[in-house]
């Protein structure tokens, strides 16, 4: 039994963090009695959803071994651009096309000035994030905007008893698997997260997928936005700043390498489940309000070196491999 | 001949004091924009412009690095006086220090730096005030309940004295009732962290019976918070939660005129950025000024918001 289950958290990284979101939740449930309500359920997975849905779109990017740092200043601009349009106009139709299609095209600059500049994406996205959150800023001259009342139902809604939020993030997370698993995208995608090189090499159209990839961000990064405007009721100008750490650390979490290559959506979603599971859980226990970074960022730490400590031992265990087949007796022994 | 004399000399006060505001420059060093700092700022160049100052503004967009940057060039362009909003103490200081250097003097704004050997004084809320107005309203407004008291707090920054004083004043306002469960939520003044917080809070503990929030911003997210579970009963029924905040914000204004929150403490924004340019006149002219400065807030209920529109900084006009 053991042993499947470590077989099955080799082949499937999203496995050991869904092992350990069922052991906090089980851990939670004996600690608090209101844990184990549906409700409580509900409301950890509409909280998740903004971050949850912003970290499918960062797992086709860190897939390629990218890394966008902007989706905050994105997931900003673009609900600037819904709360003021709409102000603006008074049509819905008109705000939402615009924020989406906006949201889509700010993702896809930039993977169009990484491909074109051959910059890091790092660095690209570290100055686009300052670009689009001035212009945010300056779009509502860092005023509160507020949305209208009906505009809640994207929030707070239901529709057939579940909440609109966590079925958006139910339809997100199909498209999201579906495009990584059965489309030429989600290959290529993979594939220039492997190699680089060898994706140019071999002719896949490298560029193209990665705007693809950092568009598909964006879009995912629109829907987000207009969920957490719905829900927190208006624009504020804090809206974003640090939301891109969390969905970078739900991604990782989820069993997604850092260097690209290997990675999965459902891996995400309950990363960024697990994430505000942690929240939920200082909260149901009262917990110091200084000890809340703490454990965030502890519990980062051990997945980023979970995560290494793997990588090393599949690494190494390769390589012995490798000096078995040519008749070496390892690296170590053959260093003696 | 007296008469002569006095009117001579004033006119000649008058003249150079002309001359005088005509050269003068504010470095204005802003930690970030958002919505209630820019309504102080806004208050600083309304009281510059009818000085016939000059204002140089920079922001840091919470960056303590570029700040730090920001306030040596200010002081490179030259300027008279600095009035500063620091992202970080200990960061600032070695700016300020070179501010010092050239003969700058540095007035502190909104947020205090106490342990600065240049800042020569300091304006900003009176947050402890604030906190506790809203602390007592809630106490009143709980007068009389029995048996738990449970109440949410949404605590601002951990680390921004503002955000601790206002929970500071509050904790002070409540001081009377009996048997209160204060349940803390940090926000770090981000609504999306206060808006999950108070679900947390809420699934905790059912009955909940008063929400306080440190900045009115994040009214709004307890609403839909109250919202999904069916407990939004406007004030004067029995499920009523009692929701207060600090601020000012057109948040806070609208909560208060639909039923939603029950009070509300609005700042001095336009008051704040006044006196900021106040001091620095005062200090240029080489009067003694105080050194600490507060501007107490307002608070307004449903029955006096509207009427008080033009005092709340973040109503439409």
């Amino acid at each position: 039994m053991t042993r499947t289950i470590r077989d099955l958290m080799s082949r499937q990284k999203w496995v050991a963090i869904a092992l350990a979101t069922i052991v906090l939740a089980g851990v939670l449930s004996v600690v608090s009695p209101v844990f184990l309500t549906v409700s409580n359920f509900q409301a950890i997975l509409v909280q998740s959803s903004v971050t949850a849905i912003m970290a499918i779109g960062m797992t086709y990017i860190i897939l390629t071994a990218g890394i966008d740092i902007s989706v905050g200043a994105i997931l900003f601009v673009t609900s600037a651009l819904f709360a003021q349009l709409y102000m603006d106009t008074e049509s819905y139709l008109l705000a939402f096309t615009v924020t989406i299609v906006c949201a889509t095209l700010l993702g896809a600059l930039n993977g169009l000035l990484i491909v074109k500049f051959k910059i890091s994406p790092l660095i690209t996205t570290l100055a686009t994030y300052s670009i689009y959150r001035g212009a945010a800023i300056h779009l509502t001259g860092a005023q509160n905007i507020p949305v209208p009342r009906e505009m809640g139902f994207l929030g707070n809604g239901r529709i057939l008893g579940l909440p609109v939020p966590i079925l958006i993030l139910l339809i997100v997370t199909i498209i999201g698997i579906y495009i990584l698993n059965r489309t030429r995208l989600g290959v290529y995608t993979r594939a220039i997260g492997n190699s680089e090189r060898s994706a140019t090499e071999t002719n896949l159209p490298v560029n193209k997928v990665l705007i693809a990839v950092y568009g598909f961000s964006g879009l995912v990064t629109g829907i987000a936005a207009l969920i957490l405007l719905a829900r927190v009721g208006g624009l504020q100008s804090g809206i974003g700043i640090g939301i891109e750490f969390t969905v970078i650390a739900a991604v990782i979490l989820g069993g997604t390498k850092l260097s690209g290559g290997s990675g999965t959506v459902v891996g995400s979603v309950i990363g960024a489940v697990f994430l505000v599971l942690i929240d939920n859980g200082l909260n149901l226990l009262n917990a110091s309000p200084y000890i809340y970074d703490i454990v965030r960022g502890s519990v980062l730490l051990a997945a980023v070196a979970i995560d290494r400590y793997s990588a090393v031992r599949q690494k190494a265990s390769l390589e012995a491999q490798r000096a078995e087949r040519m008749g070496f007796g390892g690296p170590h022994r053959a260093a003696q | 001949m007296k008469r002569i004399f006095g009117a001579v000399v004033t006119g000649a006060m008058l003249a150079a004091n002309a001359v005088f505001a005509a050269d003068i420059t504010i470095g204005l060093s802003v930690d970030q924009l958002f919505e209630s700092r820019v309504a102080v700022n806004n208050g600083i160049k309304a009281g510059a412009a009818d000085r016939g100052y000059d204002v140089v503004e920079v922001v840091a967009d919470g960056d303590a690095q570029q700040q730090n940057a920001q306030i040596q060039s200010l002081i490179a362009q030259g300027v008279d006086a600095i009035l500063v909003c620091a992202v970080d103490q200990n960061t600032i200081e070695r700016a300020l220090l070179a501010a010092k250097k050239a003969n700058i003097p540095v007035v502190a704004y909104d947020r205090d730096l106490p342990d600065s050997r240049v800042v020569q004084s300091f304006v900003g809320p009176d947050s402890l005030v604030d906190g506790r107005l809203a602390g007592e309203y809630t106490a009143k407004a709980l007068e009389g309940v029995e048996g738990p008291i449970t109440i949410v707090e949404l605590i601002g920054a951990l680390n921004d004295q503002n955000g601790i004083d206002r929970s500071k004043g509050f904790r002070e306002g409540i001081a009377k009732l009996q048997n209160v469960n204060l349940i803390e939520v940090p926000t770090d003044w981000d609504s999306a962290r206060a808006l999950s917080g108070t679900q947390n809070a809420f699934q905790a503990n059912p009955k909940v019976s008063a929400v306080f929030a440190a900045t009115d911003t994040h009214i709004p997210a307890v609403e839909t918070v109250l919202s999904d579970l069916g407990k939004l009963a406007p004030m004067g029924s029995d499920d009523h939660v009692v929701i207060t905040g600090v601020n000012g914000s057109n948040d806070g204004y609208q909560a208060v005129l639909s039923g939603t929150a029950d009070a509300f403490v609005v700042m001095g924004t336009d008051a704040t950025g006044r006196k900021a340019v106040e001091l620095v006149s005062q200090i240029l002219a080489g009067e003694k000024v105080e050194r600490l400065n507060y501007v107490g807030g307002n608070l307004y209920t449903a029955s006096d918001a509207e009427a008080n529109k033009a005092m709340i900084w973040g109503a439409p006009k």
